[in-house]
């Protein structure tokens, strides 16, 4: 009877989810098996178009690629960020976790504009470099996959660092006392105490920050100029430029089946990390 | 359970409270589309306070790009969230296809006798023309000729482009291709002599950041629209407009009332406002530069034409014969641009 009236508890959140999630879900998918753009004859046209090209291929690798290199570049940045803020006094730790989760306060738009003025030919980065005389021409850094992954991963820092501190903050600090009494170096005790009793938390920064990365329309398109084609930029061409919208609805369904098969392969990593940390 | 005096003051509240939505709207409000950027700006500093003025209709502004329009309104399916459009000639055409407009009716305009021949049709009116051709910062680039001149030294190198997403992109794109020997549905000779200089081009952009690459020097010259240059003038970005030797783009932009709206009367007062000889002469001089439709506005020597009866002389296209082809060439243009 109890176990009922816990299950009926969750009910509101299943009809809400169903209405406002499953439902357009199936409406896209449905969508996508006509053939015509004012959908009206059933087919499997568009997803023949959109598999039969090898173009298509390319975009899906080129999206999940840069996934991946954002996931790196913020794991190799972010992790010894999170060792800073562990070993912080306290009240460090407050304007620690200010700074970081301040991009989190600046509307994505303004952060991606301020990469402009950034990265630019003209731009801080550039005339630093000009200056020190380092380089004699100004680095082509706007419309690079390198300059969308540098953006990509400050914009993104926050959602590694935050699961991850809230693990690493957790951590008994004895382990690490017990480690080095028991003769370990700095390192192997990062690499065999920190770094996996961390997992969850790091798989978790790795799974925002890929979904994330890699749906990033404005950062993508902005930064990156329109060269650089990812899943998101065809998805908006097809839905609003040319009101392709079942062409549109294949190229999202194959985004979201891309982007869910690596989280699902990370969180199946997470899983398996958490029993090596518990069991 | 309730005194007499707390049931009449609550029930008192309550009319205040459905008094005062009537008194802030006395004559009701429209919702218009509009273009982010320098139209609403211009729209909401000009042409809101003369909607109020002549009419006491509050206007809300939505800014959205033409094609962006058209895809709400078409998912609404009946229930538009707003009553107005602005459009380009090609999401014009997608949405009378469409069955998005309600019928037009010109006798709700008192400003039509004012306008050319031809300004009003069965779906809509024509508020306004765009001009597209050339901008360049004359610090850095000689002032170029043509379309031609963008795809060499020293232009090349400095340039940037986007696809065929705007109706600046397309025409500028089809110019580009007649240029080397295409046609309005022949565009291949601009991706064979892009191709032949993509490594040297500056800028491959989204349409929305060119106005952000231009200030930052990423790119220094640009095929664009004669708002977006005086605009970006305004605010000290060096700049200049040049209209092409082959001669400048021009094209109408319209305006129509979305099926399924509650407001269509407001609408027509929202139009007659727009098209207004006061509306006109403000929002023909600097910093809009909007080309105005009414023939009573004395255009200023600001505008790249002294009346509209030029427009006869720049180069116009046929939107009905580009609509069903730009879904290909956006997807070439993805293929070939593609690093």
């Amino acid at each position: 009877m109890r176990r009922l009236a816990e299950w009926q508890l969750a009910l509101p959140l299943a009809l809400a989810f169903a209405a406002i999630f499953l439902a357009p879900l199936l409406l896209l998918v449905g969508v996508s098996f006509f053939n015509d753009d004012k959908i009206t004859q059933p087919g499997l046209a568009q997803w023949a178009k959109f598999y039969g090209d090898p173009f298509s291929y390319k975009v899906i690798a080129d999206t999940m690629l840069l996934g991946v290199k954002t996931v790196c570049a913020t794991i190799l940045i972010g992790y010894p960020l999170a060792l800073v803020y562990l070993g912080a006094s306290p009240r460090l730790q407050k304007v620690l976790i200010f700074i970081i989760v301040m991009p989190l306060l600046l509307s994505v738009v303004v952060r991606t504009f301020a990469w402009i003025v950034v990265l630019g030919r003209e731009g801080v980065v550039n005339q630093l470099l000009l200056s020190l005389g380092i380089v004699s021409e100004p680095l082509k850094l706007l419309q690079t996959e390198l300059g969308l992954v540098i953006s990509l991963t400050q914009i993104e820092m926050p959602l590694m660092l935050l699961p991850l501190i809230s693990v690493m903050s957790r951590l008994d600090p004895n382990l690490r006392d017990a480690s080095a009494a028991l003769g370990a170096s700095r390192w192997r005790t990062l690499f065999t105490v920190i770094v996996p009793l961390s997992m969850p938390g790091l798989v978790a920064g790795c799974l925002l920050v890929f979904a994330s990365s890699t749906t990033a329309f404005i950062s993508q398109t902005v930064i990156g100029g329109v060269r650089l084609i990812y899943l998101p930029l065809l998805i908006w061409q097809q839905s609003l430029v040319v009101f392709n919208w079942p062409f549109a609805a294949v190229v999202s369904i194959s985004l979201l089946v891309s982007v869910l098969t690596v989280v699902s392969a990370l969180s199946w990593l997470g899983r398996r990390s958490g029993g090596y940390v518990h069991g | 359970m309730f005194s007499r005096r707390t049931l009449l003051t609550g029930a008192a509240a309550l009319g205040g409270a459905s008094l005062l939505p009537s008194l802030a709207h006395a004559k009701g409000s429209v919702i218009a589309a509009t273009y982010p950027g320098s139209w609403e700006e211009a729209y909401r500093t000009v042409v809101t306070p003369q909607l109020k003025k002549a009419y006491d209709v509050d206007l809300e502004l939505q800014p959205l790009y033409a094609v962006d329009q058209i895809a709400k309104v078409r998912a609404a399916r009946g229930a538009p969230p707003f009553d107005a459009f602005v459009l380009d000639p090609g999401p014009r055409i997608t949405g009378i296809e469409g069955g998005l407009f309600k019928k037009f009716d010109a006798k709700k305009i008192s400003n039509a006798p004012n306008l050319p021949d031809g300004m009003i049709d069965e779906w809509g009116i024509c508020v306004g023309a765009q001009v597209v051709g050339i901008g360049y910062n004359p610090k850095k680039l000689p002032k170029p000729k043509g379309w031609k001149d963008l795809l060499s030294d020293p232009w090349v190198s400095r340039l940037g482009i986007t696809g065929f997403q705007t109706t600046f992109g397309t025409v500028s794109l089809i110019e580009i291709a007649k240029a080397f020997g295409g046609s309005e549905t022949n565009v291949e000779p601009a991706f064979v002599e892009l191709k032949k200089v993509l490594p040297k081009i500056a800028a491959v952009g989204n349409p929305a950041a060119m106005a952000g690459l231009l200030q930052q020097g990423q790119c220094d010259i640009t095929y664009t629209n004669i708002q977006t240059v005086a605009i970006l003038k305004s605010r000290g970005v060096d700049i200049e407009f040049v209209k092409p030797d082959s001669g400048a783009v021009a094209f109408f932009t319209t305006m129509h009332i979305a099926k399924g709206s509650a407001d269509a009367e407001n609408a027509y007062k929202y139009f007659d406002t727009v098209v207004s000889k006061a509306v006109g002469d403000v929002l023909s001089k600097p910093p809009h530069n909007f080309i105005p439709v009414n023939k009573q506005v004395v255009l200023p020597p600001s505008l790249p034409m002294t009346s509209l009866d030029e427009m006869s002389t720049y180069i116009r296209h046929d939107w009905s014969k580009i609509n069903p082809l730009r879904a290909a060439w956006i997807e070439k243009f993805n293929k070939e641009m593609a690093k």
